[in-house]
């Protein structure tokens, strides 16, 4: 059965486990276009500067010595560069702030070793070089099927260097002027006796129903207030509510639930 | 099927509606029910399809509890008929007569009841949840359903790769077949009527191809959204879901290509009458130049804005039941929908990114598999089967990536539905 959740679960000596979520194709993708473009931006910012430079030492330098040496130079200097910033990127980025890179941070990814730690500069070195082997040719052609067929969803490099890409977690609330704010307004007391039978997973349905439906399309928004509230009311036996009463009637649940667990 | 006579007593039928089969229009739903009811009020009938099981009549004859049936069935309802308990008494009154003349003669509906022998007896198989209760559905962001297509596609390879590869290995193989066993005297003299034929025979076969095409296209958004929900299907009922609407699919798809076309085409006819109009008038040089650039961008951002808006008309099809122009509507209401605040959230914004992604994925692909065709055809230039393989290869590639992409597509509509309509909320509280 699909879960949708990719997980490595990693087991310390001290039995302590830790459940880490595995980035897929998609999101490694995303990142891979992100630290490209800004790669690309880098290169170009770099080329402007070396043509300033190259305008400003030509005023210092004679004409025809710039005109001996400049085109070597130049492409020899492109060439180091290009693979500074291509190779050195990632291996610079992924070894200083602990595995990850402003595309990885951007799509919330951080490259971690198979028993949990941070990596260091020799795997973020290594998995990088090996990136080349996965890139052959470009657009990763080896390590699409490599990852295909990797129960971590590992490329050539991970593999070498013990590495796999997760999914940093981060809490976040959907937020909106409507969206649902708790309250310590003391509810009806009735209700109260109702809420033992609200399971948790049922609270949760309300709750994130308060949270979204600032963007959902407002016929939807009220079907399933109604919906809701109904199935609730005739659950319990309360009168059935009109219309623009059934969110104000959802709140009154999620809040008087919040505050019995509370005092729990 | 209860008998309608007992000990030479005709028996009266309780008709229930005891379920809304998945991706039902509800508004269609509820119109059947008031014409069936129309003296109910609106508000009635809709509160009482929110608080299912609803008995619609206690005492329907088994013609009456037939038509009934037929005809909220064909609409989605899922019901169920029982013999009434002695006291019982109707609710409404059943009003079928009226059903008479839209649902054709009764020997048609007797032969429709016939051949659903367990639509009387026990809960129908549609009234489960739709989603599986182990799964969990949730707002996803471009990266998510990325991740989330790549790992349907490693858990469900298989099924999805072969519902696409059908129609390319059909084609692929009457091709070859083609080329086989054409006559060489075809080859070296051929005569009209030859030619003509020849003709005639791959217009039909390319027609054939599209339909094909499409059938997988549809059955493959079929087996996704399935596999998504938490249901198994497979390659068989993948396809068999799609017979009934493959009709509606090839005509909407048909329409949103003529429209696609048509509409550049106006942008490009009304140039090539303009720009003599204006050269008449004495416009030319750098003027006439940016006019002509102006337009031709006109043109494909057209072409691109249309696509763009219908570019999920074919899950509209099959996954909400509509067709033709109402599709192409829903799926512009669904890509112009702003669930997120932001420029990059946009969904059209959104869906270009997959397109994008996928399409980057799909250059990975076809690299990988063009390699060992390419070294092959390096080492034997002249090998028929080189060749061969080489073609066999890139026809599983472009598969590979037409599935991938499509996967990822099928769940931002999900998604779009998720985030707009509190799909997963509403099926979630279905079961509250």
């Amino acid at each position: 059965m699909e879960t949708g959740k990719e997980t490595l679960k990693i087991q310390t000596p001290e039995q302590v486990g830790f459940r880490y979520e595995l980035a897929g194709l998609g999101r490694r993708a995303a990142a891979f276009l992100l630290d490209t473009a800004f790669r690309f931006l880098f290169l170009v910012t770099l080329f402007i500067f070396l043509m300033l430079i190259s305008r400003w030492g030509s005023a210092l330098i004679s004409p025809e010595r710039l005109k001996e040496s400049s085109g070597t130079w130049l492409l020899a200097l492109g060439v180091l560069v290009y693979a500074a910033v291509d190779l050195g990127y990632f291996i610079l980025f992924e070894g200083l702030w602990s595995g990850q890179t402003p595309g990885k941070r951007l799509q919330r990814l951080r490259v971690i070793r198979m028993d949990g730690q941070p990596i260091g500069w020799t795997e973020s070195a290594i998995r990088n070089i090996l990136r080349a082997v996965d890139m052959l040719a470009g657009f990763y052609p080896l390590g699409l099927i490599v990852m295909f067929f990797s129960h971590r969803n590992q490329r050539i490099g991970d593999y070498a260097s013990g590495t796999v890409v997760i999914i940093e977690k981060r809490q976040t609330v959907p937020a909106g002027d409507e969206a649902f704010q708790v309250s310590d307004k003391p509810g009806v007391a009735d209700l109260e006796f109702h809420l033992t039978t609200l399971k948790p997973e049922q609270y949760r349905l309300l709750k994130s129903f308060l949270q979204r439906r600032p963007v959902l399309d407002q016929e939807h928004r009220k079907q399933l207030a109604r919906l809701l509230a109904e199935r609730l009311r005739k659950r319990w036996g309360l009168p059935r509510g009109e219309g623009a009463t059934h969110e104000a009637f959802l709140e009154e649940v999620v809040r008087a639930y919040e505050r019995i667990k509370r005092v729990i | 099927m209860p008998e309608t006579k007992d000990s030479g007593q005709k028996r009266e039928l309780t008709v229930r509606l005891v379920g809304v089969r998945a991706r039902t229009s509800m508004n269609d739903l509820l119109s059947a029910l008031q014409r069936l009811l129309p003296r109910q009020p609106t508000e009635k009938i809709r509160t009482a399809m929110g608080n299912l099981p609803w008995t619609l009549t206690r005492s329907a004859s088994v013609d009456q509890a037939k038509k009934i049936k037929q005809f909220l069935e064909s609409r989605g309802a899922v019901l169920r008929i029982t013999y009434t308990q002695a006291g019982g008494r109707s609710s409404i009154p059943p009003q079928p007569q009226k059903l008479v003349g839209e649902q054709g003669d009764p020997s048609s509906m007797k032969a429709s009841v016939k051949t659903e022998p367990h639509a009387f007896q026990g809960v129908d198989r549609r009234l489960k949840p739709r989603i599986h209760p182990g799964i969990l559905l949730q707002p996803m962001g471009i990266g998510d359903i990325l991740d989330r297509s790549f790992y349907l596609l490693q858990g469900h390879f298989l099924l999805f790769f072969l519902i696409i590869l059908i129609p390319q290995g059909a084609f692929f193989l009457v091709s070859k077949g083609l080329q086989f066993f054409l006559p060489a005297q075809m080859a070296q003299n051929p005569t009209l009527a030859m030619g003509i034929g020849l003709g005639i025979s791959s217009f039909l076969a390319m027609i054939v191809f599209f339909i094909v095409q499409f059938w997988a296209q549809g059955a493959l958004i079929h087996a996704v959204s399935e596999t998504y929900l938490g249901h198994h299907t497979s390659l068989g009922s993948a396809y068999g879901a799609i017979r009934h609407r493959l009709g509606r699919l090839l005509g909407t798809i048909f329409l949103m290509g003529v429209l696609m076309i048509l509409a550049p085409a106006l942008v490009g006819i009304s140039m090539a009458v303009l720009f003599p109009l204006l050269k008449h008038m004495g416009m030319s040089g750098w003027p006439m130049g940016l006019l002509g650039a102006f337009m031709g961008f006109l043109a494909v951002a057209l072409f691109f804005e249309l696509f763009m808006n219908w570019l999920m008309a074919d899950k509209v099809v099959v996954l909400e039941d509509k067709a033709w122009w109402s599709a192409l509507r829903r799926s512009k209401e669904l890509m112009k929908s702003r669930t997120e605040p932001g420029f990059w959230k946009r969904s059209k914004m959104k869906a270009a990114l997959i397109l994008l992604l996928g399409f980057l994925v799909g250059i990975g692909i076809h690299l990988f598999l063009q390699i060992p065709g390419l070294l092959l055809r390096f080492f034997m230039p002249q090998s028929p089967f080189a060749a061969t393989l080489q073609q066999i290869l890139n026809m599983g590639a472009t598969s590979l990536a037409t599935v991938y992409t499509a996967i990822a597509m099928i769940l931002f509509y999900y998604d779009i539905r998720l985030r707009r309509e509190g799909f997963d909320l509403r099926m979630m509280a279905e079961n509250l």
